[in-house]
């Protein structure tokens, strides 16, 4: 049937040939049923969160709620806040540990990968300049429990990698991992390790697209400051940072939503310790959901994720954003 | 208005459809007795285990030809993932192997055993105390052992490691001092990094229940009077712990930072040649077989004695087989999981494959397991001091995050004794509100 020509008597709705209605209805109806499951699971975290549940529990007869998992309504967030269970303690512990890791991943990521991407990007051979690009991008395609077993090798304090180095400098070797009392710059030892693997993991990803935007600036501003009689430095500095920020924004709001989610890492190198110092929230979800079995109160703590994530999201849009382009 | 009304429709049938999933499983069907029965079976990852199960299946469809049971086996954190997602929606095994003391948390969503199957006393009078204690819940019983995990006491000894340092094999212990002095003897280090600890016992499990054997020994209770709250904040407990602490800091026998639960894991410690003498259940033995067939030291598993008086202590029950309310073939499922559990043959065919200790006394008090398995016929005099662990709100909770956590930062000397006693009693009263 040719979609173009009506047949005779039947009229377009809305703009839109009946053939073209199919199609429609042929895309959206998997996209609602893929959207509606997503929707759905949203839906169940949000009522359990005001329940104390547990899927051991028959609970009451409407979907288990009720009965021995009771309505609890915002109890399990004032606890969060303010209790003195150990639950409560671990959240409050994780979240702390959550914001220190975002808040020092974040800008140390920035702080390698640009630079980075302009000296890559000042290469003039292009051969020389894919190969380090590839070279530079290689650990990203890695998987993240390989990488975190392969720094769990190297941070080995019998036998690893960095400790061998120490003691070929006549250091004495460090429990990089399991030493609750190393600290550095106020952080514990432990929780740096897990910035390095992750910053070693992942600058490629973020080197990439800055190439990507520097590629984009027009020459001819970089040229005109030049002939101002500015350096290298400045250039780089006044010049194209500034006219890098919609990019500084969309890579600080993915690099931050990265790691505020990471797990793997955490749980395959350190699984939260020495001391609960290494616990992060997904860890901490992801031990009250599936291992102490409080589906409420790690859906209450997703909440509070999600909360916080989209608050320092917002700031950065925010922040960062610009009313120019070129 | 058409299409409004399609895409409604559809909603409609997707929110009834989840809705439905979410309800309850039909109620199980009468079958007739030769029928063929399907059974499925869930079971966690140890290869061990699981192949003393594979044999004892096989067996039982040999003298039922219209039974056939399947086992799904699942990583152990994943396991829990899936009992934790299937039971809710009654998608469940017929047969699930359960840990004794997680029958508290699943009571609800497991099939009491029914009386003709075995009474609740029958069983008391069949299995040691410990492990039929975690299957029975306010006077029910909701399973059957298979093992009495005793995660205090038994020690991996590297015999090997014992003879190049000129001690006497087989060891005589008369008092821990006499096996923390041995443990002194091997400890070997590289530029002021332990490399071998002479006596491991900083993990989790050994840590925890040691601990809790300690405070019993010392004539004290982690529990109060009416079991409805924890005393940790004791003299025995203070005792017991430093005790741990002189372990460590005067004699030196293990290095807490380097030797836990994330860095040089005991099991696999042992068996990597890094641990002379490791503090450990005898499950880890045939684990460590299995995935250490080349293991190049003599090794043997030998008994310690206790702190103080009579060896008793607190045990953990063990793995055992329950029933999903949900089956369809509960009555044949309960036949295999009394063919497996409760007759003496193949509970021991099953602990000799699993290198458990067995939960039926005549089992471990068998020819045959003194013969294959010479470490239980030596448990056999402390095993009847074993007693359950109690019920407690939150098992995993209690040990893994309260107890070990404050015991272990206690050892790195990140905490006081007092300090740690404090936080583990408040913390683990916590868990009852």
């Amino acid at each position: 049937m040719n979609a173009a020509k009506p047949k005779p008597g039947k009229k377009r709705r809305g703009g839109v040939w009946a053939g073209q209605r199919r199609f429609i209805l042929s895309v959206t109806i998997p996209t609602l049923l893929y959207a509606g499951i997503g929707i759905f699971s949203l839906a169940w975290a949000l009522v359990l969160m005001f329940f104390k549940y547990s899927p051991g529990r028959a609970g009451g007869p409407i979907l288990g709620l009720g009965g021995t998992n009771p309505f609890v309504g915002l109890q399990h967030f004032y606890n969060m806040m303010t209790g003195v269970s150990k639950h409560a303690r671990l959240f409050r512990i994780s979240l702390a540990n959550t914001l220190a890791f975002v808040f020092s991943v974040v800008p140390l990521n920035l702080m390698m990968t640009l630079p980075l991407a302009a000296l890559i990007e000042s290469v003039r051979n292009h051969h020389l300049k894919r190969l380090f690009r590839a070279i530079y991008f290689l650990p990203v395609v890695a998987s993240q429990v390989g990488v975190a077993m392969m720094w769990g090798y190297v941070y080995d304090p019998q036998a690893g990698l960095l400790n061998g180095i120490v003691r070929t400098l006549g250091g004495k070797p460090i429990a990089w991992l399991t030493d609750p009392r190393a600290t550095f710059l106020g952080m514990p030892v432990a929780m740096w390790s897990v910035i390095l693997a992750r910053l070693w993991s992942d600058y490629g990803y973020n080197m990439v697209i800055f190439i990507a935007a520097l590629q984009g600036i027009p020459p001819t501003f970089r040229e005109a400051a030049r002939i101002d009689g500015a350096n290298t430095w400045q250039v780089f500095w006044k010049v194209t940072v500034p006219l890098l920020r919609p990019t500084l924004l969309f890579v600080g709001v993915m690099t931050m939503l990265d790691a505020f989610q990471i797990f793997d890492l955490f749980q395959v190198l350190t699984n939260g310790g020495p001391r609960d110092q290494t616990r992060v929230l997904m860890l901490d979800i992801y031990y009250n959901a599936f291992r102490y079995q409080r589906m409420g109160w790690a859906a209450a703590t997703s909440l509070v994720l999600v909360v916080i994530v989209m608050g320092f999201t917002l700031i950065q849009m925010r922040v960062l954003r610009t009313e120019w382009e070129y | 208005m058409m299409n409004k009304h399609v895409l409604l429709s559809i909603l409609t049938i997707l929110v009834v459809l989840g809705l439905a999933a979410c309800g309850p499983a039909a109620p199980p069907a009468e079958e007739p007795s030769e029928a063929a029965i399907e059974l499925r079976m869930w079971a966690h990852q140890n290869e061990a285990f699981n192949m003393g199960y594979k044999t004892l299946i096989e067996a039982y469809q040999a003298e039922h030809p219209n039974v056939e049971i399947t086992l799904e086996t699942f990583e152990y954190d994943t396991y829990i993932q899936t009992l934790a997602t299937a039971m809710p929606a009654g998608e469940e095994a017929d047969i699930l192997q359960l840990f004794g003391t997680w029958t508290s948390e699943y009571a609800e969503r497991l099939a009491p055993v029914p009386e003709d199957v075995m009474a609740a006393a029958e069983a008391q009078g069949l299995y040691y105390a410990a492990p039929i204690g975690g299957f029975i819940v306010d006077g029910v019983l909701y399973g059957l052992p298979q093992e009495f995990n005793c995660e205090y006491g038994g020690v991996l000894v590297n015999k090997t490691m014992f003879e190049e340092a000129g001690l006497a094999y087989p060891p005589e212990w008369d008092t821990m001092e006499d096996v923390l002095t041995d443990a002194q003897a091997m400890v070997q280090e590289d530029a002021d990094t332990m490399t071998v600890a002479g006596f491991h016992f900083t993990s989790s499990d050994p840590a925890s229940f040691s601990f809790l054997a300690g405070i019993l020994q010392h004539g004290g209770d982690y529990w109060n009077e009416d079991g409805t709250g924890f005393t940790f904040n004791t003299p025995e407990a203070r005792e017991t712990l430093q005790w741990m602490l002189k372990a460590v800091e005067e004699y030196g026998v293990v290095d807490p930072v380097l030797f836990n639960d994330e860095e040089n894991w005991v099991g696999d410690a042992f068996f990597e040649g890094r641990v002379a003498m490791g503090y450990i259940g005898t499950w880890a033995i045939a684990e460590g077989k299995v995935n250490y067939p080349d293991f190049e030291y003599e090794w043997d598993y030998f008994w310690l004695p206790s702190m103080e008086g009579d060896p008793v202590f607190a045990a953990d029950s063990g793995w055992g087989l329950v029933v999903s309310p949900n089956s369809e073939h509960q009555a044949a499922a309960w036949d295999f999981a009394k063919f497996v559990a409760a007759d003496a043959d193949n509970a021991l065919s099953w602990n000799l494959a699993s290198g458990t200790i067995p939960a039926i006394p005549e089992v471990a008090e068998s020819g045959a397991m003194a013969e294959e398995m010479p470490w239980v016929t030596k448990a056999l005099e402390i095993l009847p001091y074993g007693t359950y662990l109690g019920s407690m709100p939150d098992r995993d909770l209690v040990i893994y995050e309260i107890l070990y956590p404050h015991i272990l930062s206690t050892l790195q000397g990140v905490e006081t004794v007092d300090e740690a006693l404090e936080m583990i009693d408040n913390e683990a009263n916590a868990t009852f509100e």
